[in-house]
């Protein structure tokens, strides 16, 4: 057995799971679990990184014999649908799954709109759809009991980033962000946290799967900005710092989640990131025994450094399984719903337990690129780090 | 000043690439009346193509983007046989067939390279020339430059070689062209290839200084058809003009309006234009035209 198997099984028994650990108690039965995601389109790079989450979830669940809800012993696969982060096909595809496929619970979805338009569906059908990736706030504020959210939304992840700005007086401050709902969402929820005396510099939004990003650049020299925060994912991020610092500008960098890892590093020079700070849900390198372990199993399953989207499904189907155990089903999704509601659960990227809302409050950590390429970080206080540990 | 300067080199780099596409589409257009729409995955393949050939066989940029135009003519010649030789005089088929194209060849891409976008890094991307207090990479001044070679280039082969008169004659009229013994079909694969070269070229020169995708094509191909359609359908010196004049009115209005209407003002200004001159800025005024 692997080292990482072996941090994997250590994971989901620190859990409290009853899975069968015996090969001889192999499960015969099997729980189809519904996936909503991109796997081609734009949007398709953060599907793959979410979809490698869930799968390494059930593999690690199915290798140590499958999973005991009553008195049955199941094994797991998953029934995954493209959506191509399309609001409709979104909501076909889960129609099919919870009407056709008959999944217990869905799982998924990378784009906020398309989860908004899948979120009725789960409620028609008391199938509860839990996101992993989605960060729009107005999301889990439907009233809809069926949709629960494992990841931080963008208000929670906006909130120690504008602190932090404050604390730095980094006025004016101008914005690039995605023309969707998370890139307005993050660019409204930003500027409501920010006090008056912050000034907003340059805004420009733009298209998923823009790739020019010389307009912006020209208008943030214009605006004298101070700091420009970029609100998107990892590809144009990169696109965009290359950009900017070529265009000779030093204002300083404010990143996602998306931009605080040796993956996002690989795309750039060093020399690009240099002092940039970003909000971070799952910082690969930082000196937590949780994150240390997901990451090297991650490595021996896919050959390369773990993704925050990763670390939020696999716990977003790991919290799916104790939801099913804690209701002794694996069919009625109404009674998998409540379980959920009431679960408290340590995963990889820290505790999960929904608030009224069915949203989460994992932790958000702020990163910062030190000179040569390693990260460390600066918040929360207490987790405060050197360079390399971040 | 400054940031009208950067906004007109800027302008004038994304513009250069439309008019590469857009010059491959007024030519199959002009000879054969084929709109063809997949012609941005041929733009999207000359990327890809590209970096293959960087990667794995040449070590050379410049040999790579050299090798990317002759595969992509071999493979405009084989689409022309293969697909619009058939379609000819059957618009609503040609236009589902290039949607089939588009989605066989960006699935592919996908199938073949994976969802992420690739970067290829060439010298030139990381090269940066200074004026003044800004700064652009050589690829840009490397795009515009190609672009008015491929201008010059395609001008000189329409006006001064036998090949290029028939061409010519060919698109001006085609039962003409056959009773004085053109080759058609020739004259047609070598307008495929002519306009797939040109946007494997584009493909190509883009690639590096942005990212590989498989959308990569869509939106030049967007832009390149408002070129012809501004510049007059089936126009070549409107297509330079109007892809030159696209890329160059979209950057410089944002210093005015944020980007993400952007569009809305270059198709503004198309509108505009065609309620003045319907036939365009070059095209030729013909019966029914208002």
């Amino acid at each position: 057995m692997t080292s990482a198997s072996v941090a994997a099984i250590a994971i989901i028994a620190a859990l409290g799971s009853a899975f069968t650990m015996s090969a001889a108690g192999a499960a015969e039965k099997s729980i189809d679990i519904g996936i909503v995601t991109a796997r081609s389109g734009p949007l398709a790079a953060p599907g793959k990184f979410q979809l490698n989450g869930f799968q390494l979830a059930v593999d690690t669940i199915n290798k140590a014999g499958g999973v005991k809800i009553g008195s049955d012993t199941y094994q797991l696969a998953l029934k995954v649908y493209d959506t191509h982060c399309n609001a409709a096909e979104g909501a076909s595809a889960m129609q099919r799954l919870v009407g056709v496929d008959h999944v217990p619970v869905v799982l998924g979805e990378v784009c906020s709109p398309t989860a908004a338009a899948e979120a009725p569906v789960a409620s028609d059908y008391s199938v509860p759809l839990i996101l992993t990736v989605p960060t729009a706030p107005d999301l889990t504020r439907q009233g809809n009991p069926f949709l629960f959210r494992v990841n931080a939304d963008t208000d929670q992840l906006n909130k120690a980033l504008a602190a932090y700005v404050v604390e730095r007086h980094w006025s004016p401050l101008s914005f690039i962000a995605w023309n969707n709902d998370a890139g307005r969402g993050g660019v409204n929820g930003m500027k409501a946290l920010l006090p008056k005396d912050i000034a907003i510099g340059y805004v420009g939004y733009f298209d998923v799967g823009a790739v020019d990003f010389s307009s912006d650049v020209t208008n943030i020299r214009k605006s004298e900005a101070r700091a420009v925060m970029l609100l998107m994912d990892e590809e144009p991020g990169a696109l965009a710092i290359r950009q900017i610092r070529d265009a000779g500008l030093d204002t300083q960098l404010v990143g996602t989640l998306a931009m605080g890892s040796d993956r996002f590093l690989k795309r750039l020079d060093a020399k690009y990131l240099d002092g940039m700070v970003q909000y971070s849900a799952f910082p690969p390198s930082a000196p937590l025994q949780r994150i240390q372990e997901f990451g090297q199993a991650y490595r021996a399953h896919f050959g390369e450094e773990a993704h925050g989207f990763a670390a939020q499904s696999y716990d977003g189907l790991l919290l799916a399984v104790n939801a099913m155990q804690a209701a002794g089903t694996a069919t009625d999704g109404a009674a998998i719903q409540k379980a959920l509601s009431g679960l408290s659960f340590d995963g990889v990227i820290g505790h999960v337990q929904f608030d009224g809302n069915n949203q989460a409050s994992p932790p958000v950590y702020i990163t910062q690129w030190c000179k040569g390429g390693t990260r460390k970080i600066d918040f929360p206080a207490d987790l405060k780090s050197g360079c390399g540990a971040g | 000043m400054t940031a009208l300067l950067e906004q007109i080199v800027n302008g004038a780099m994304m513009g250069a690439i439309y008019v590469l596409v857009a010059l491959g589409m007024v030519l199959i257009f002009g000879v054969m009346e084929i709109l063809n729409f997949a012609h941005g995955v041929l733009f999207m393949a000359g990327g890809y193509l590209c970096d293959v050939f960087v990667l794995h066989l040449t070590g050379s940029y410049p040999l790579a983007v050299i090798l990317t135009m002759v595969t992509l003519a071999i493979i405009g010649v084989a689409l022309e046989r293969g697909v619009f030789r058939r379609l000819r005089v059957n618009v609503p088929m040609q236009i589902v067939a290039s949607l089939g194209l588009i989605l066989m060849a960006e699935n592919g891409a996908v199938l073949l390279f994976g969802p992420s976008a690739l970067q290829l890094t060439v010298p030139s991307v990381h090269s940066l020339v200074r004026v003044g207090e800004l700064s652009f990479t050589v690829q840009h001044f490397i795009i515009i430059g190609a672009a008015v070679a491929s201008i010059a280039a395609l001008q000189l082969f329409l006006r001064r070689t036998r090949l290029g008169a028939a061409l010519r004659a060919t698109s001006q009229n085609p039962e003409a062209a056959r009773v004085i013994g053109i080759d058609s079909d020739r004259v047609y694969r070598l307008t495929f290839a002519v306009a797939s070269a040109l946007a494997g070229l584009g493909g190509a020169l883009l690639g590096p200084l942005f990212l590989i995708s498989p959308q990569m094509g869509d939106l030049p191909l967007l832009k390149g058809l408002t070129a012809i359609v501004l510049g007059g359908m089936g126009s070549i010196p409107g297509a330079i003009v109007g892809g030159f004049a696209i890329g160059i009115i979209e950057a410089v209005s944002t210093l005015f309006i944020t980007t993400d209407y952007r569009d809305m003002v270059v198709f503004a200004v198309l509108i505009a234009i065609l309620l003045v001159r319907p036939w365009g800025l070059f095209g030729i005024r013909v019966r029914g035209d208002a």
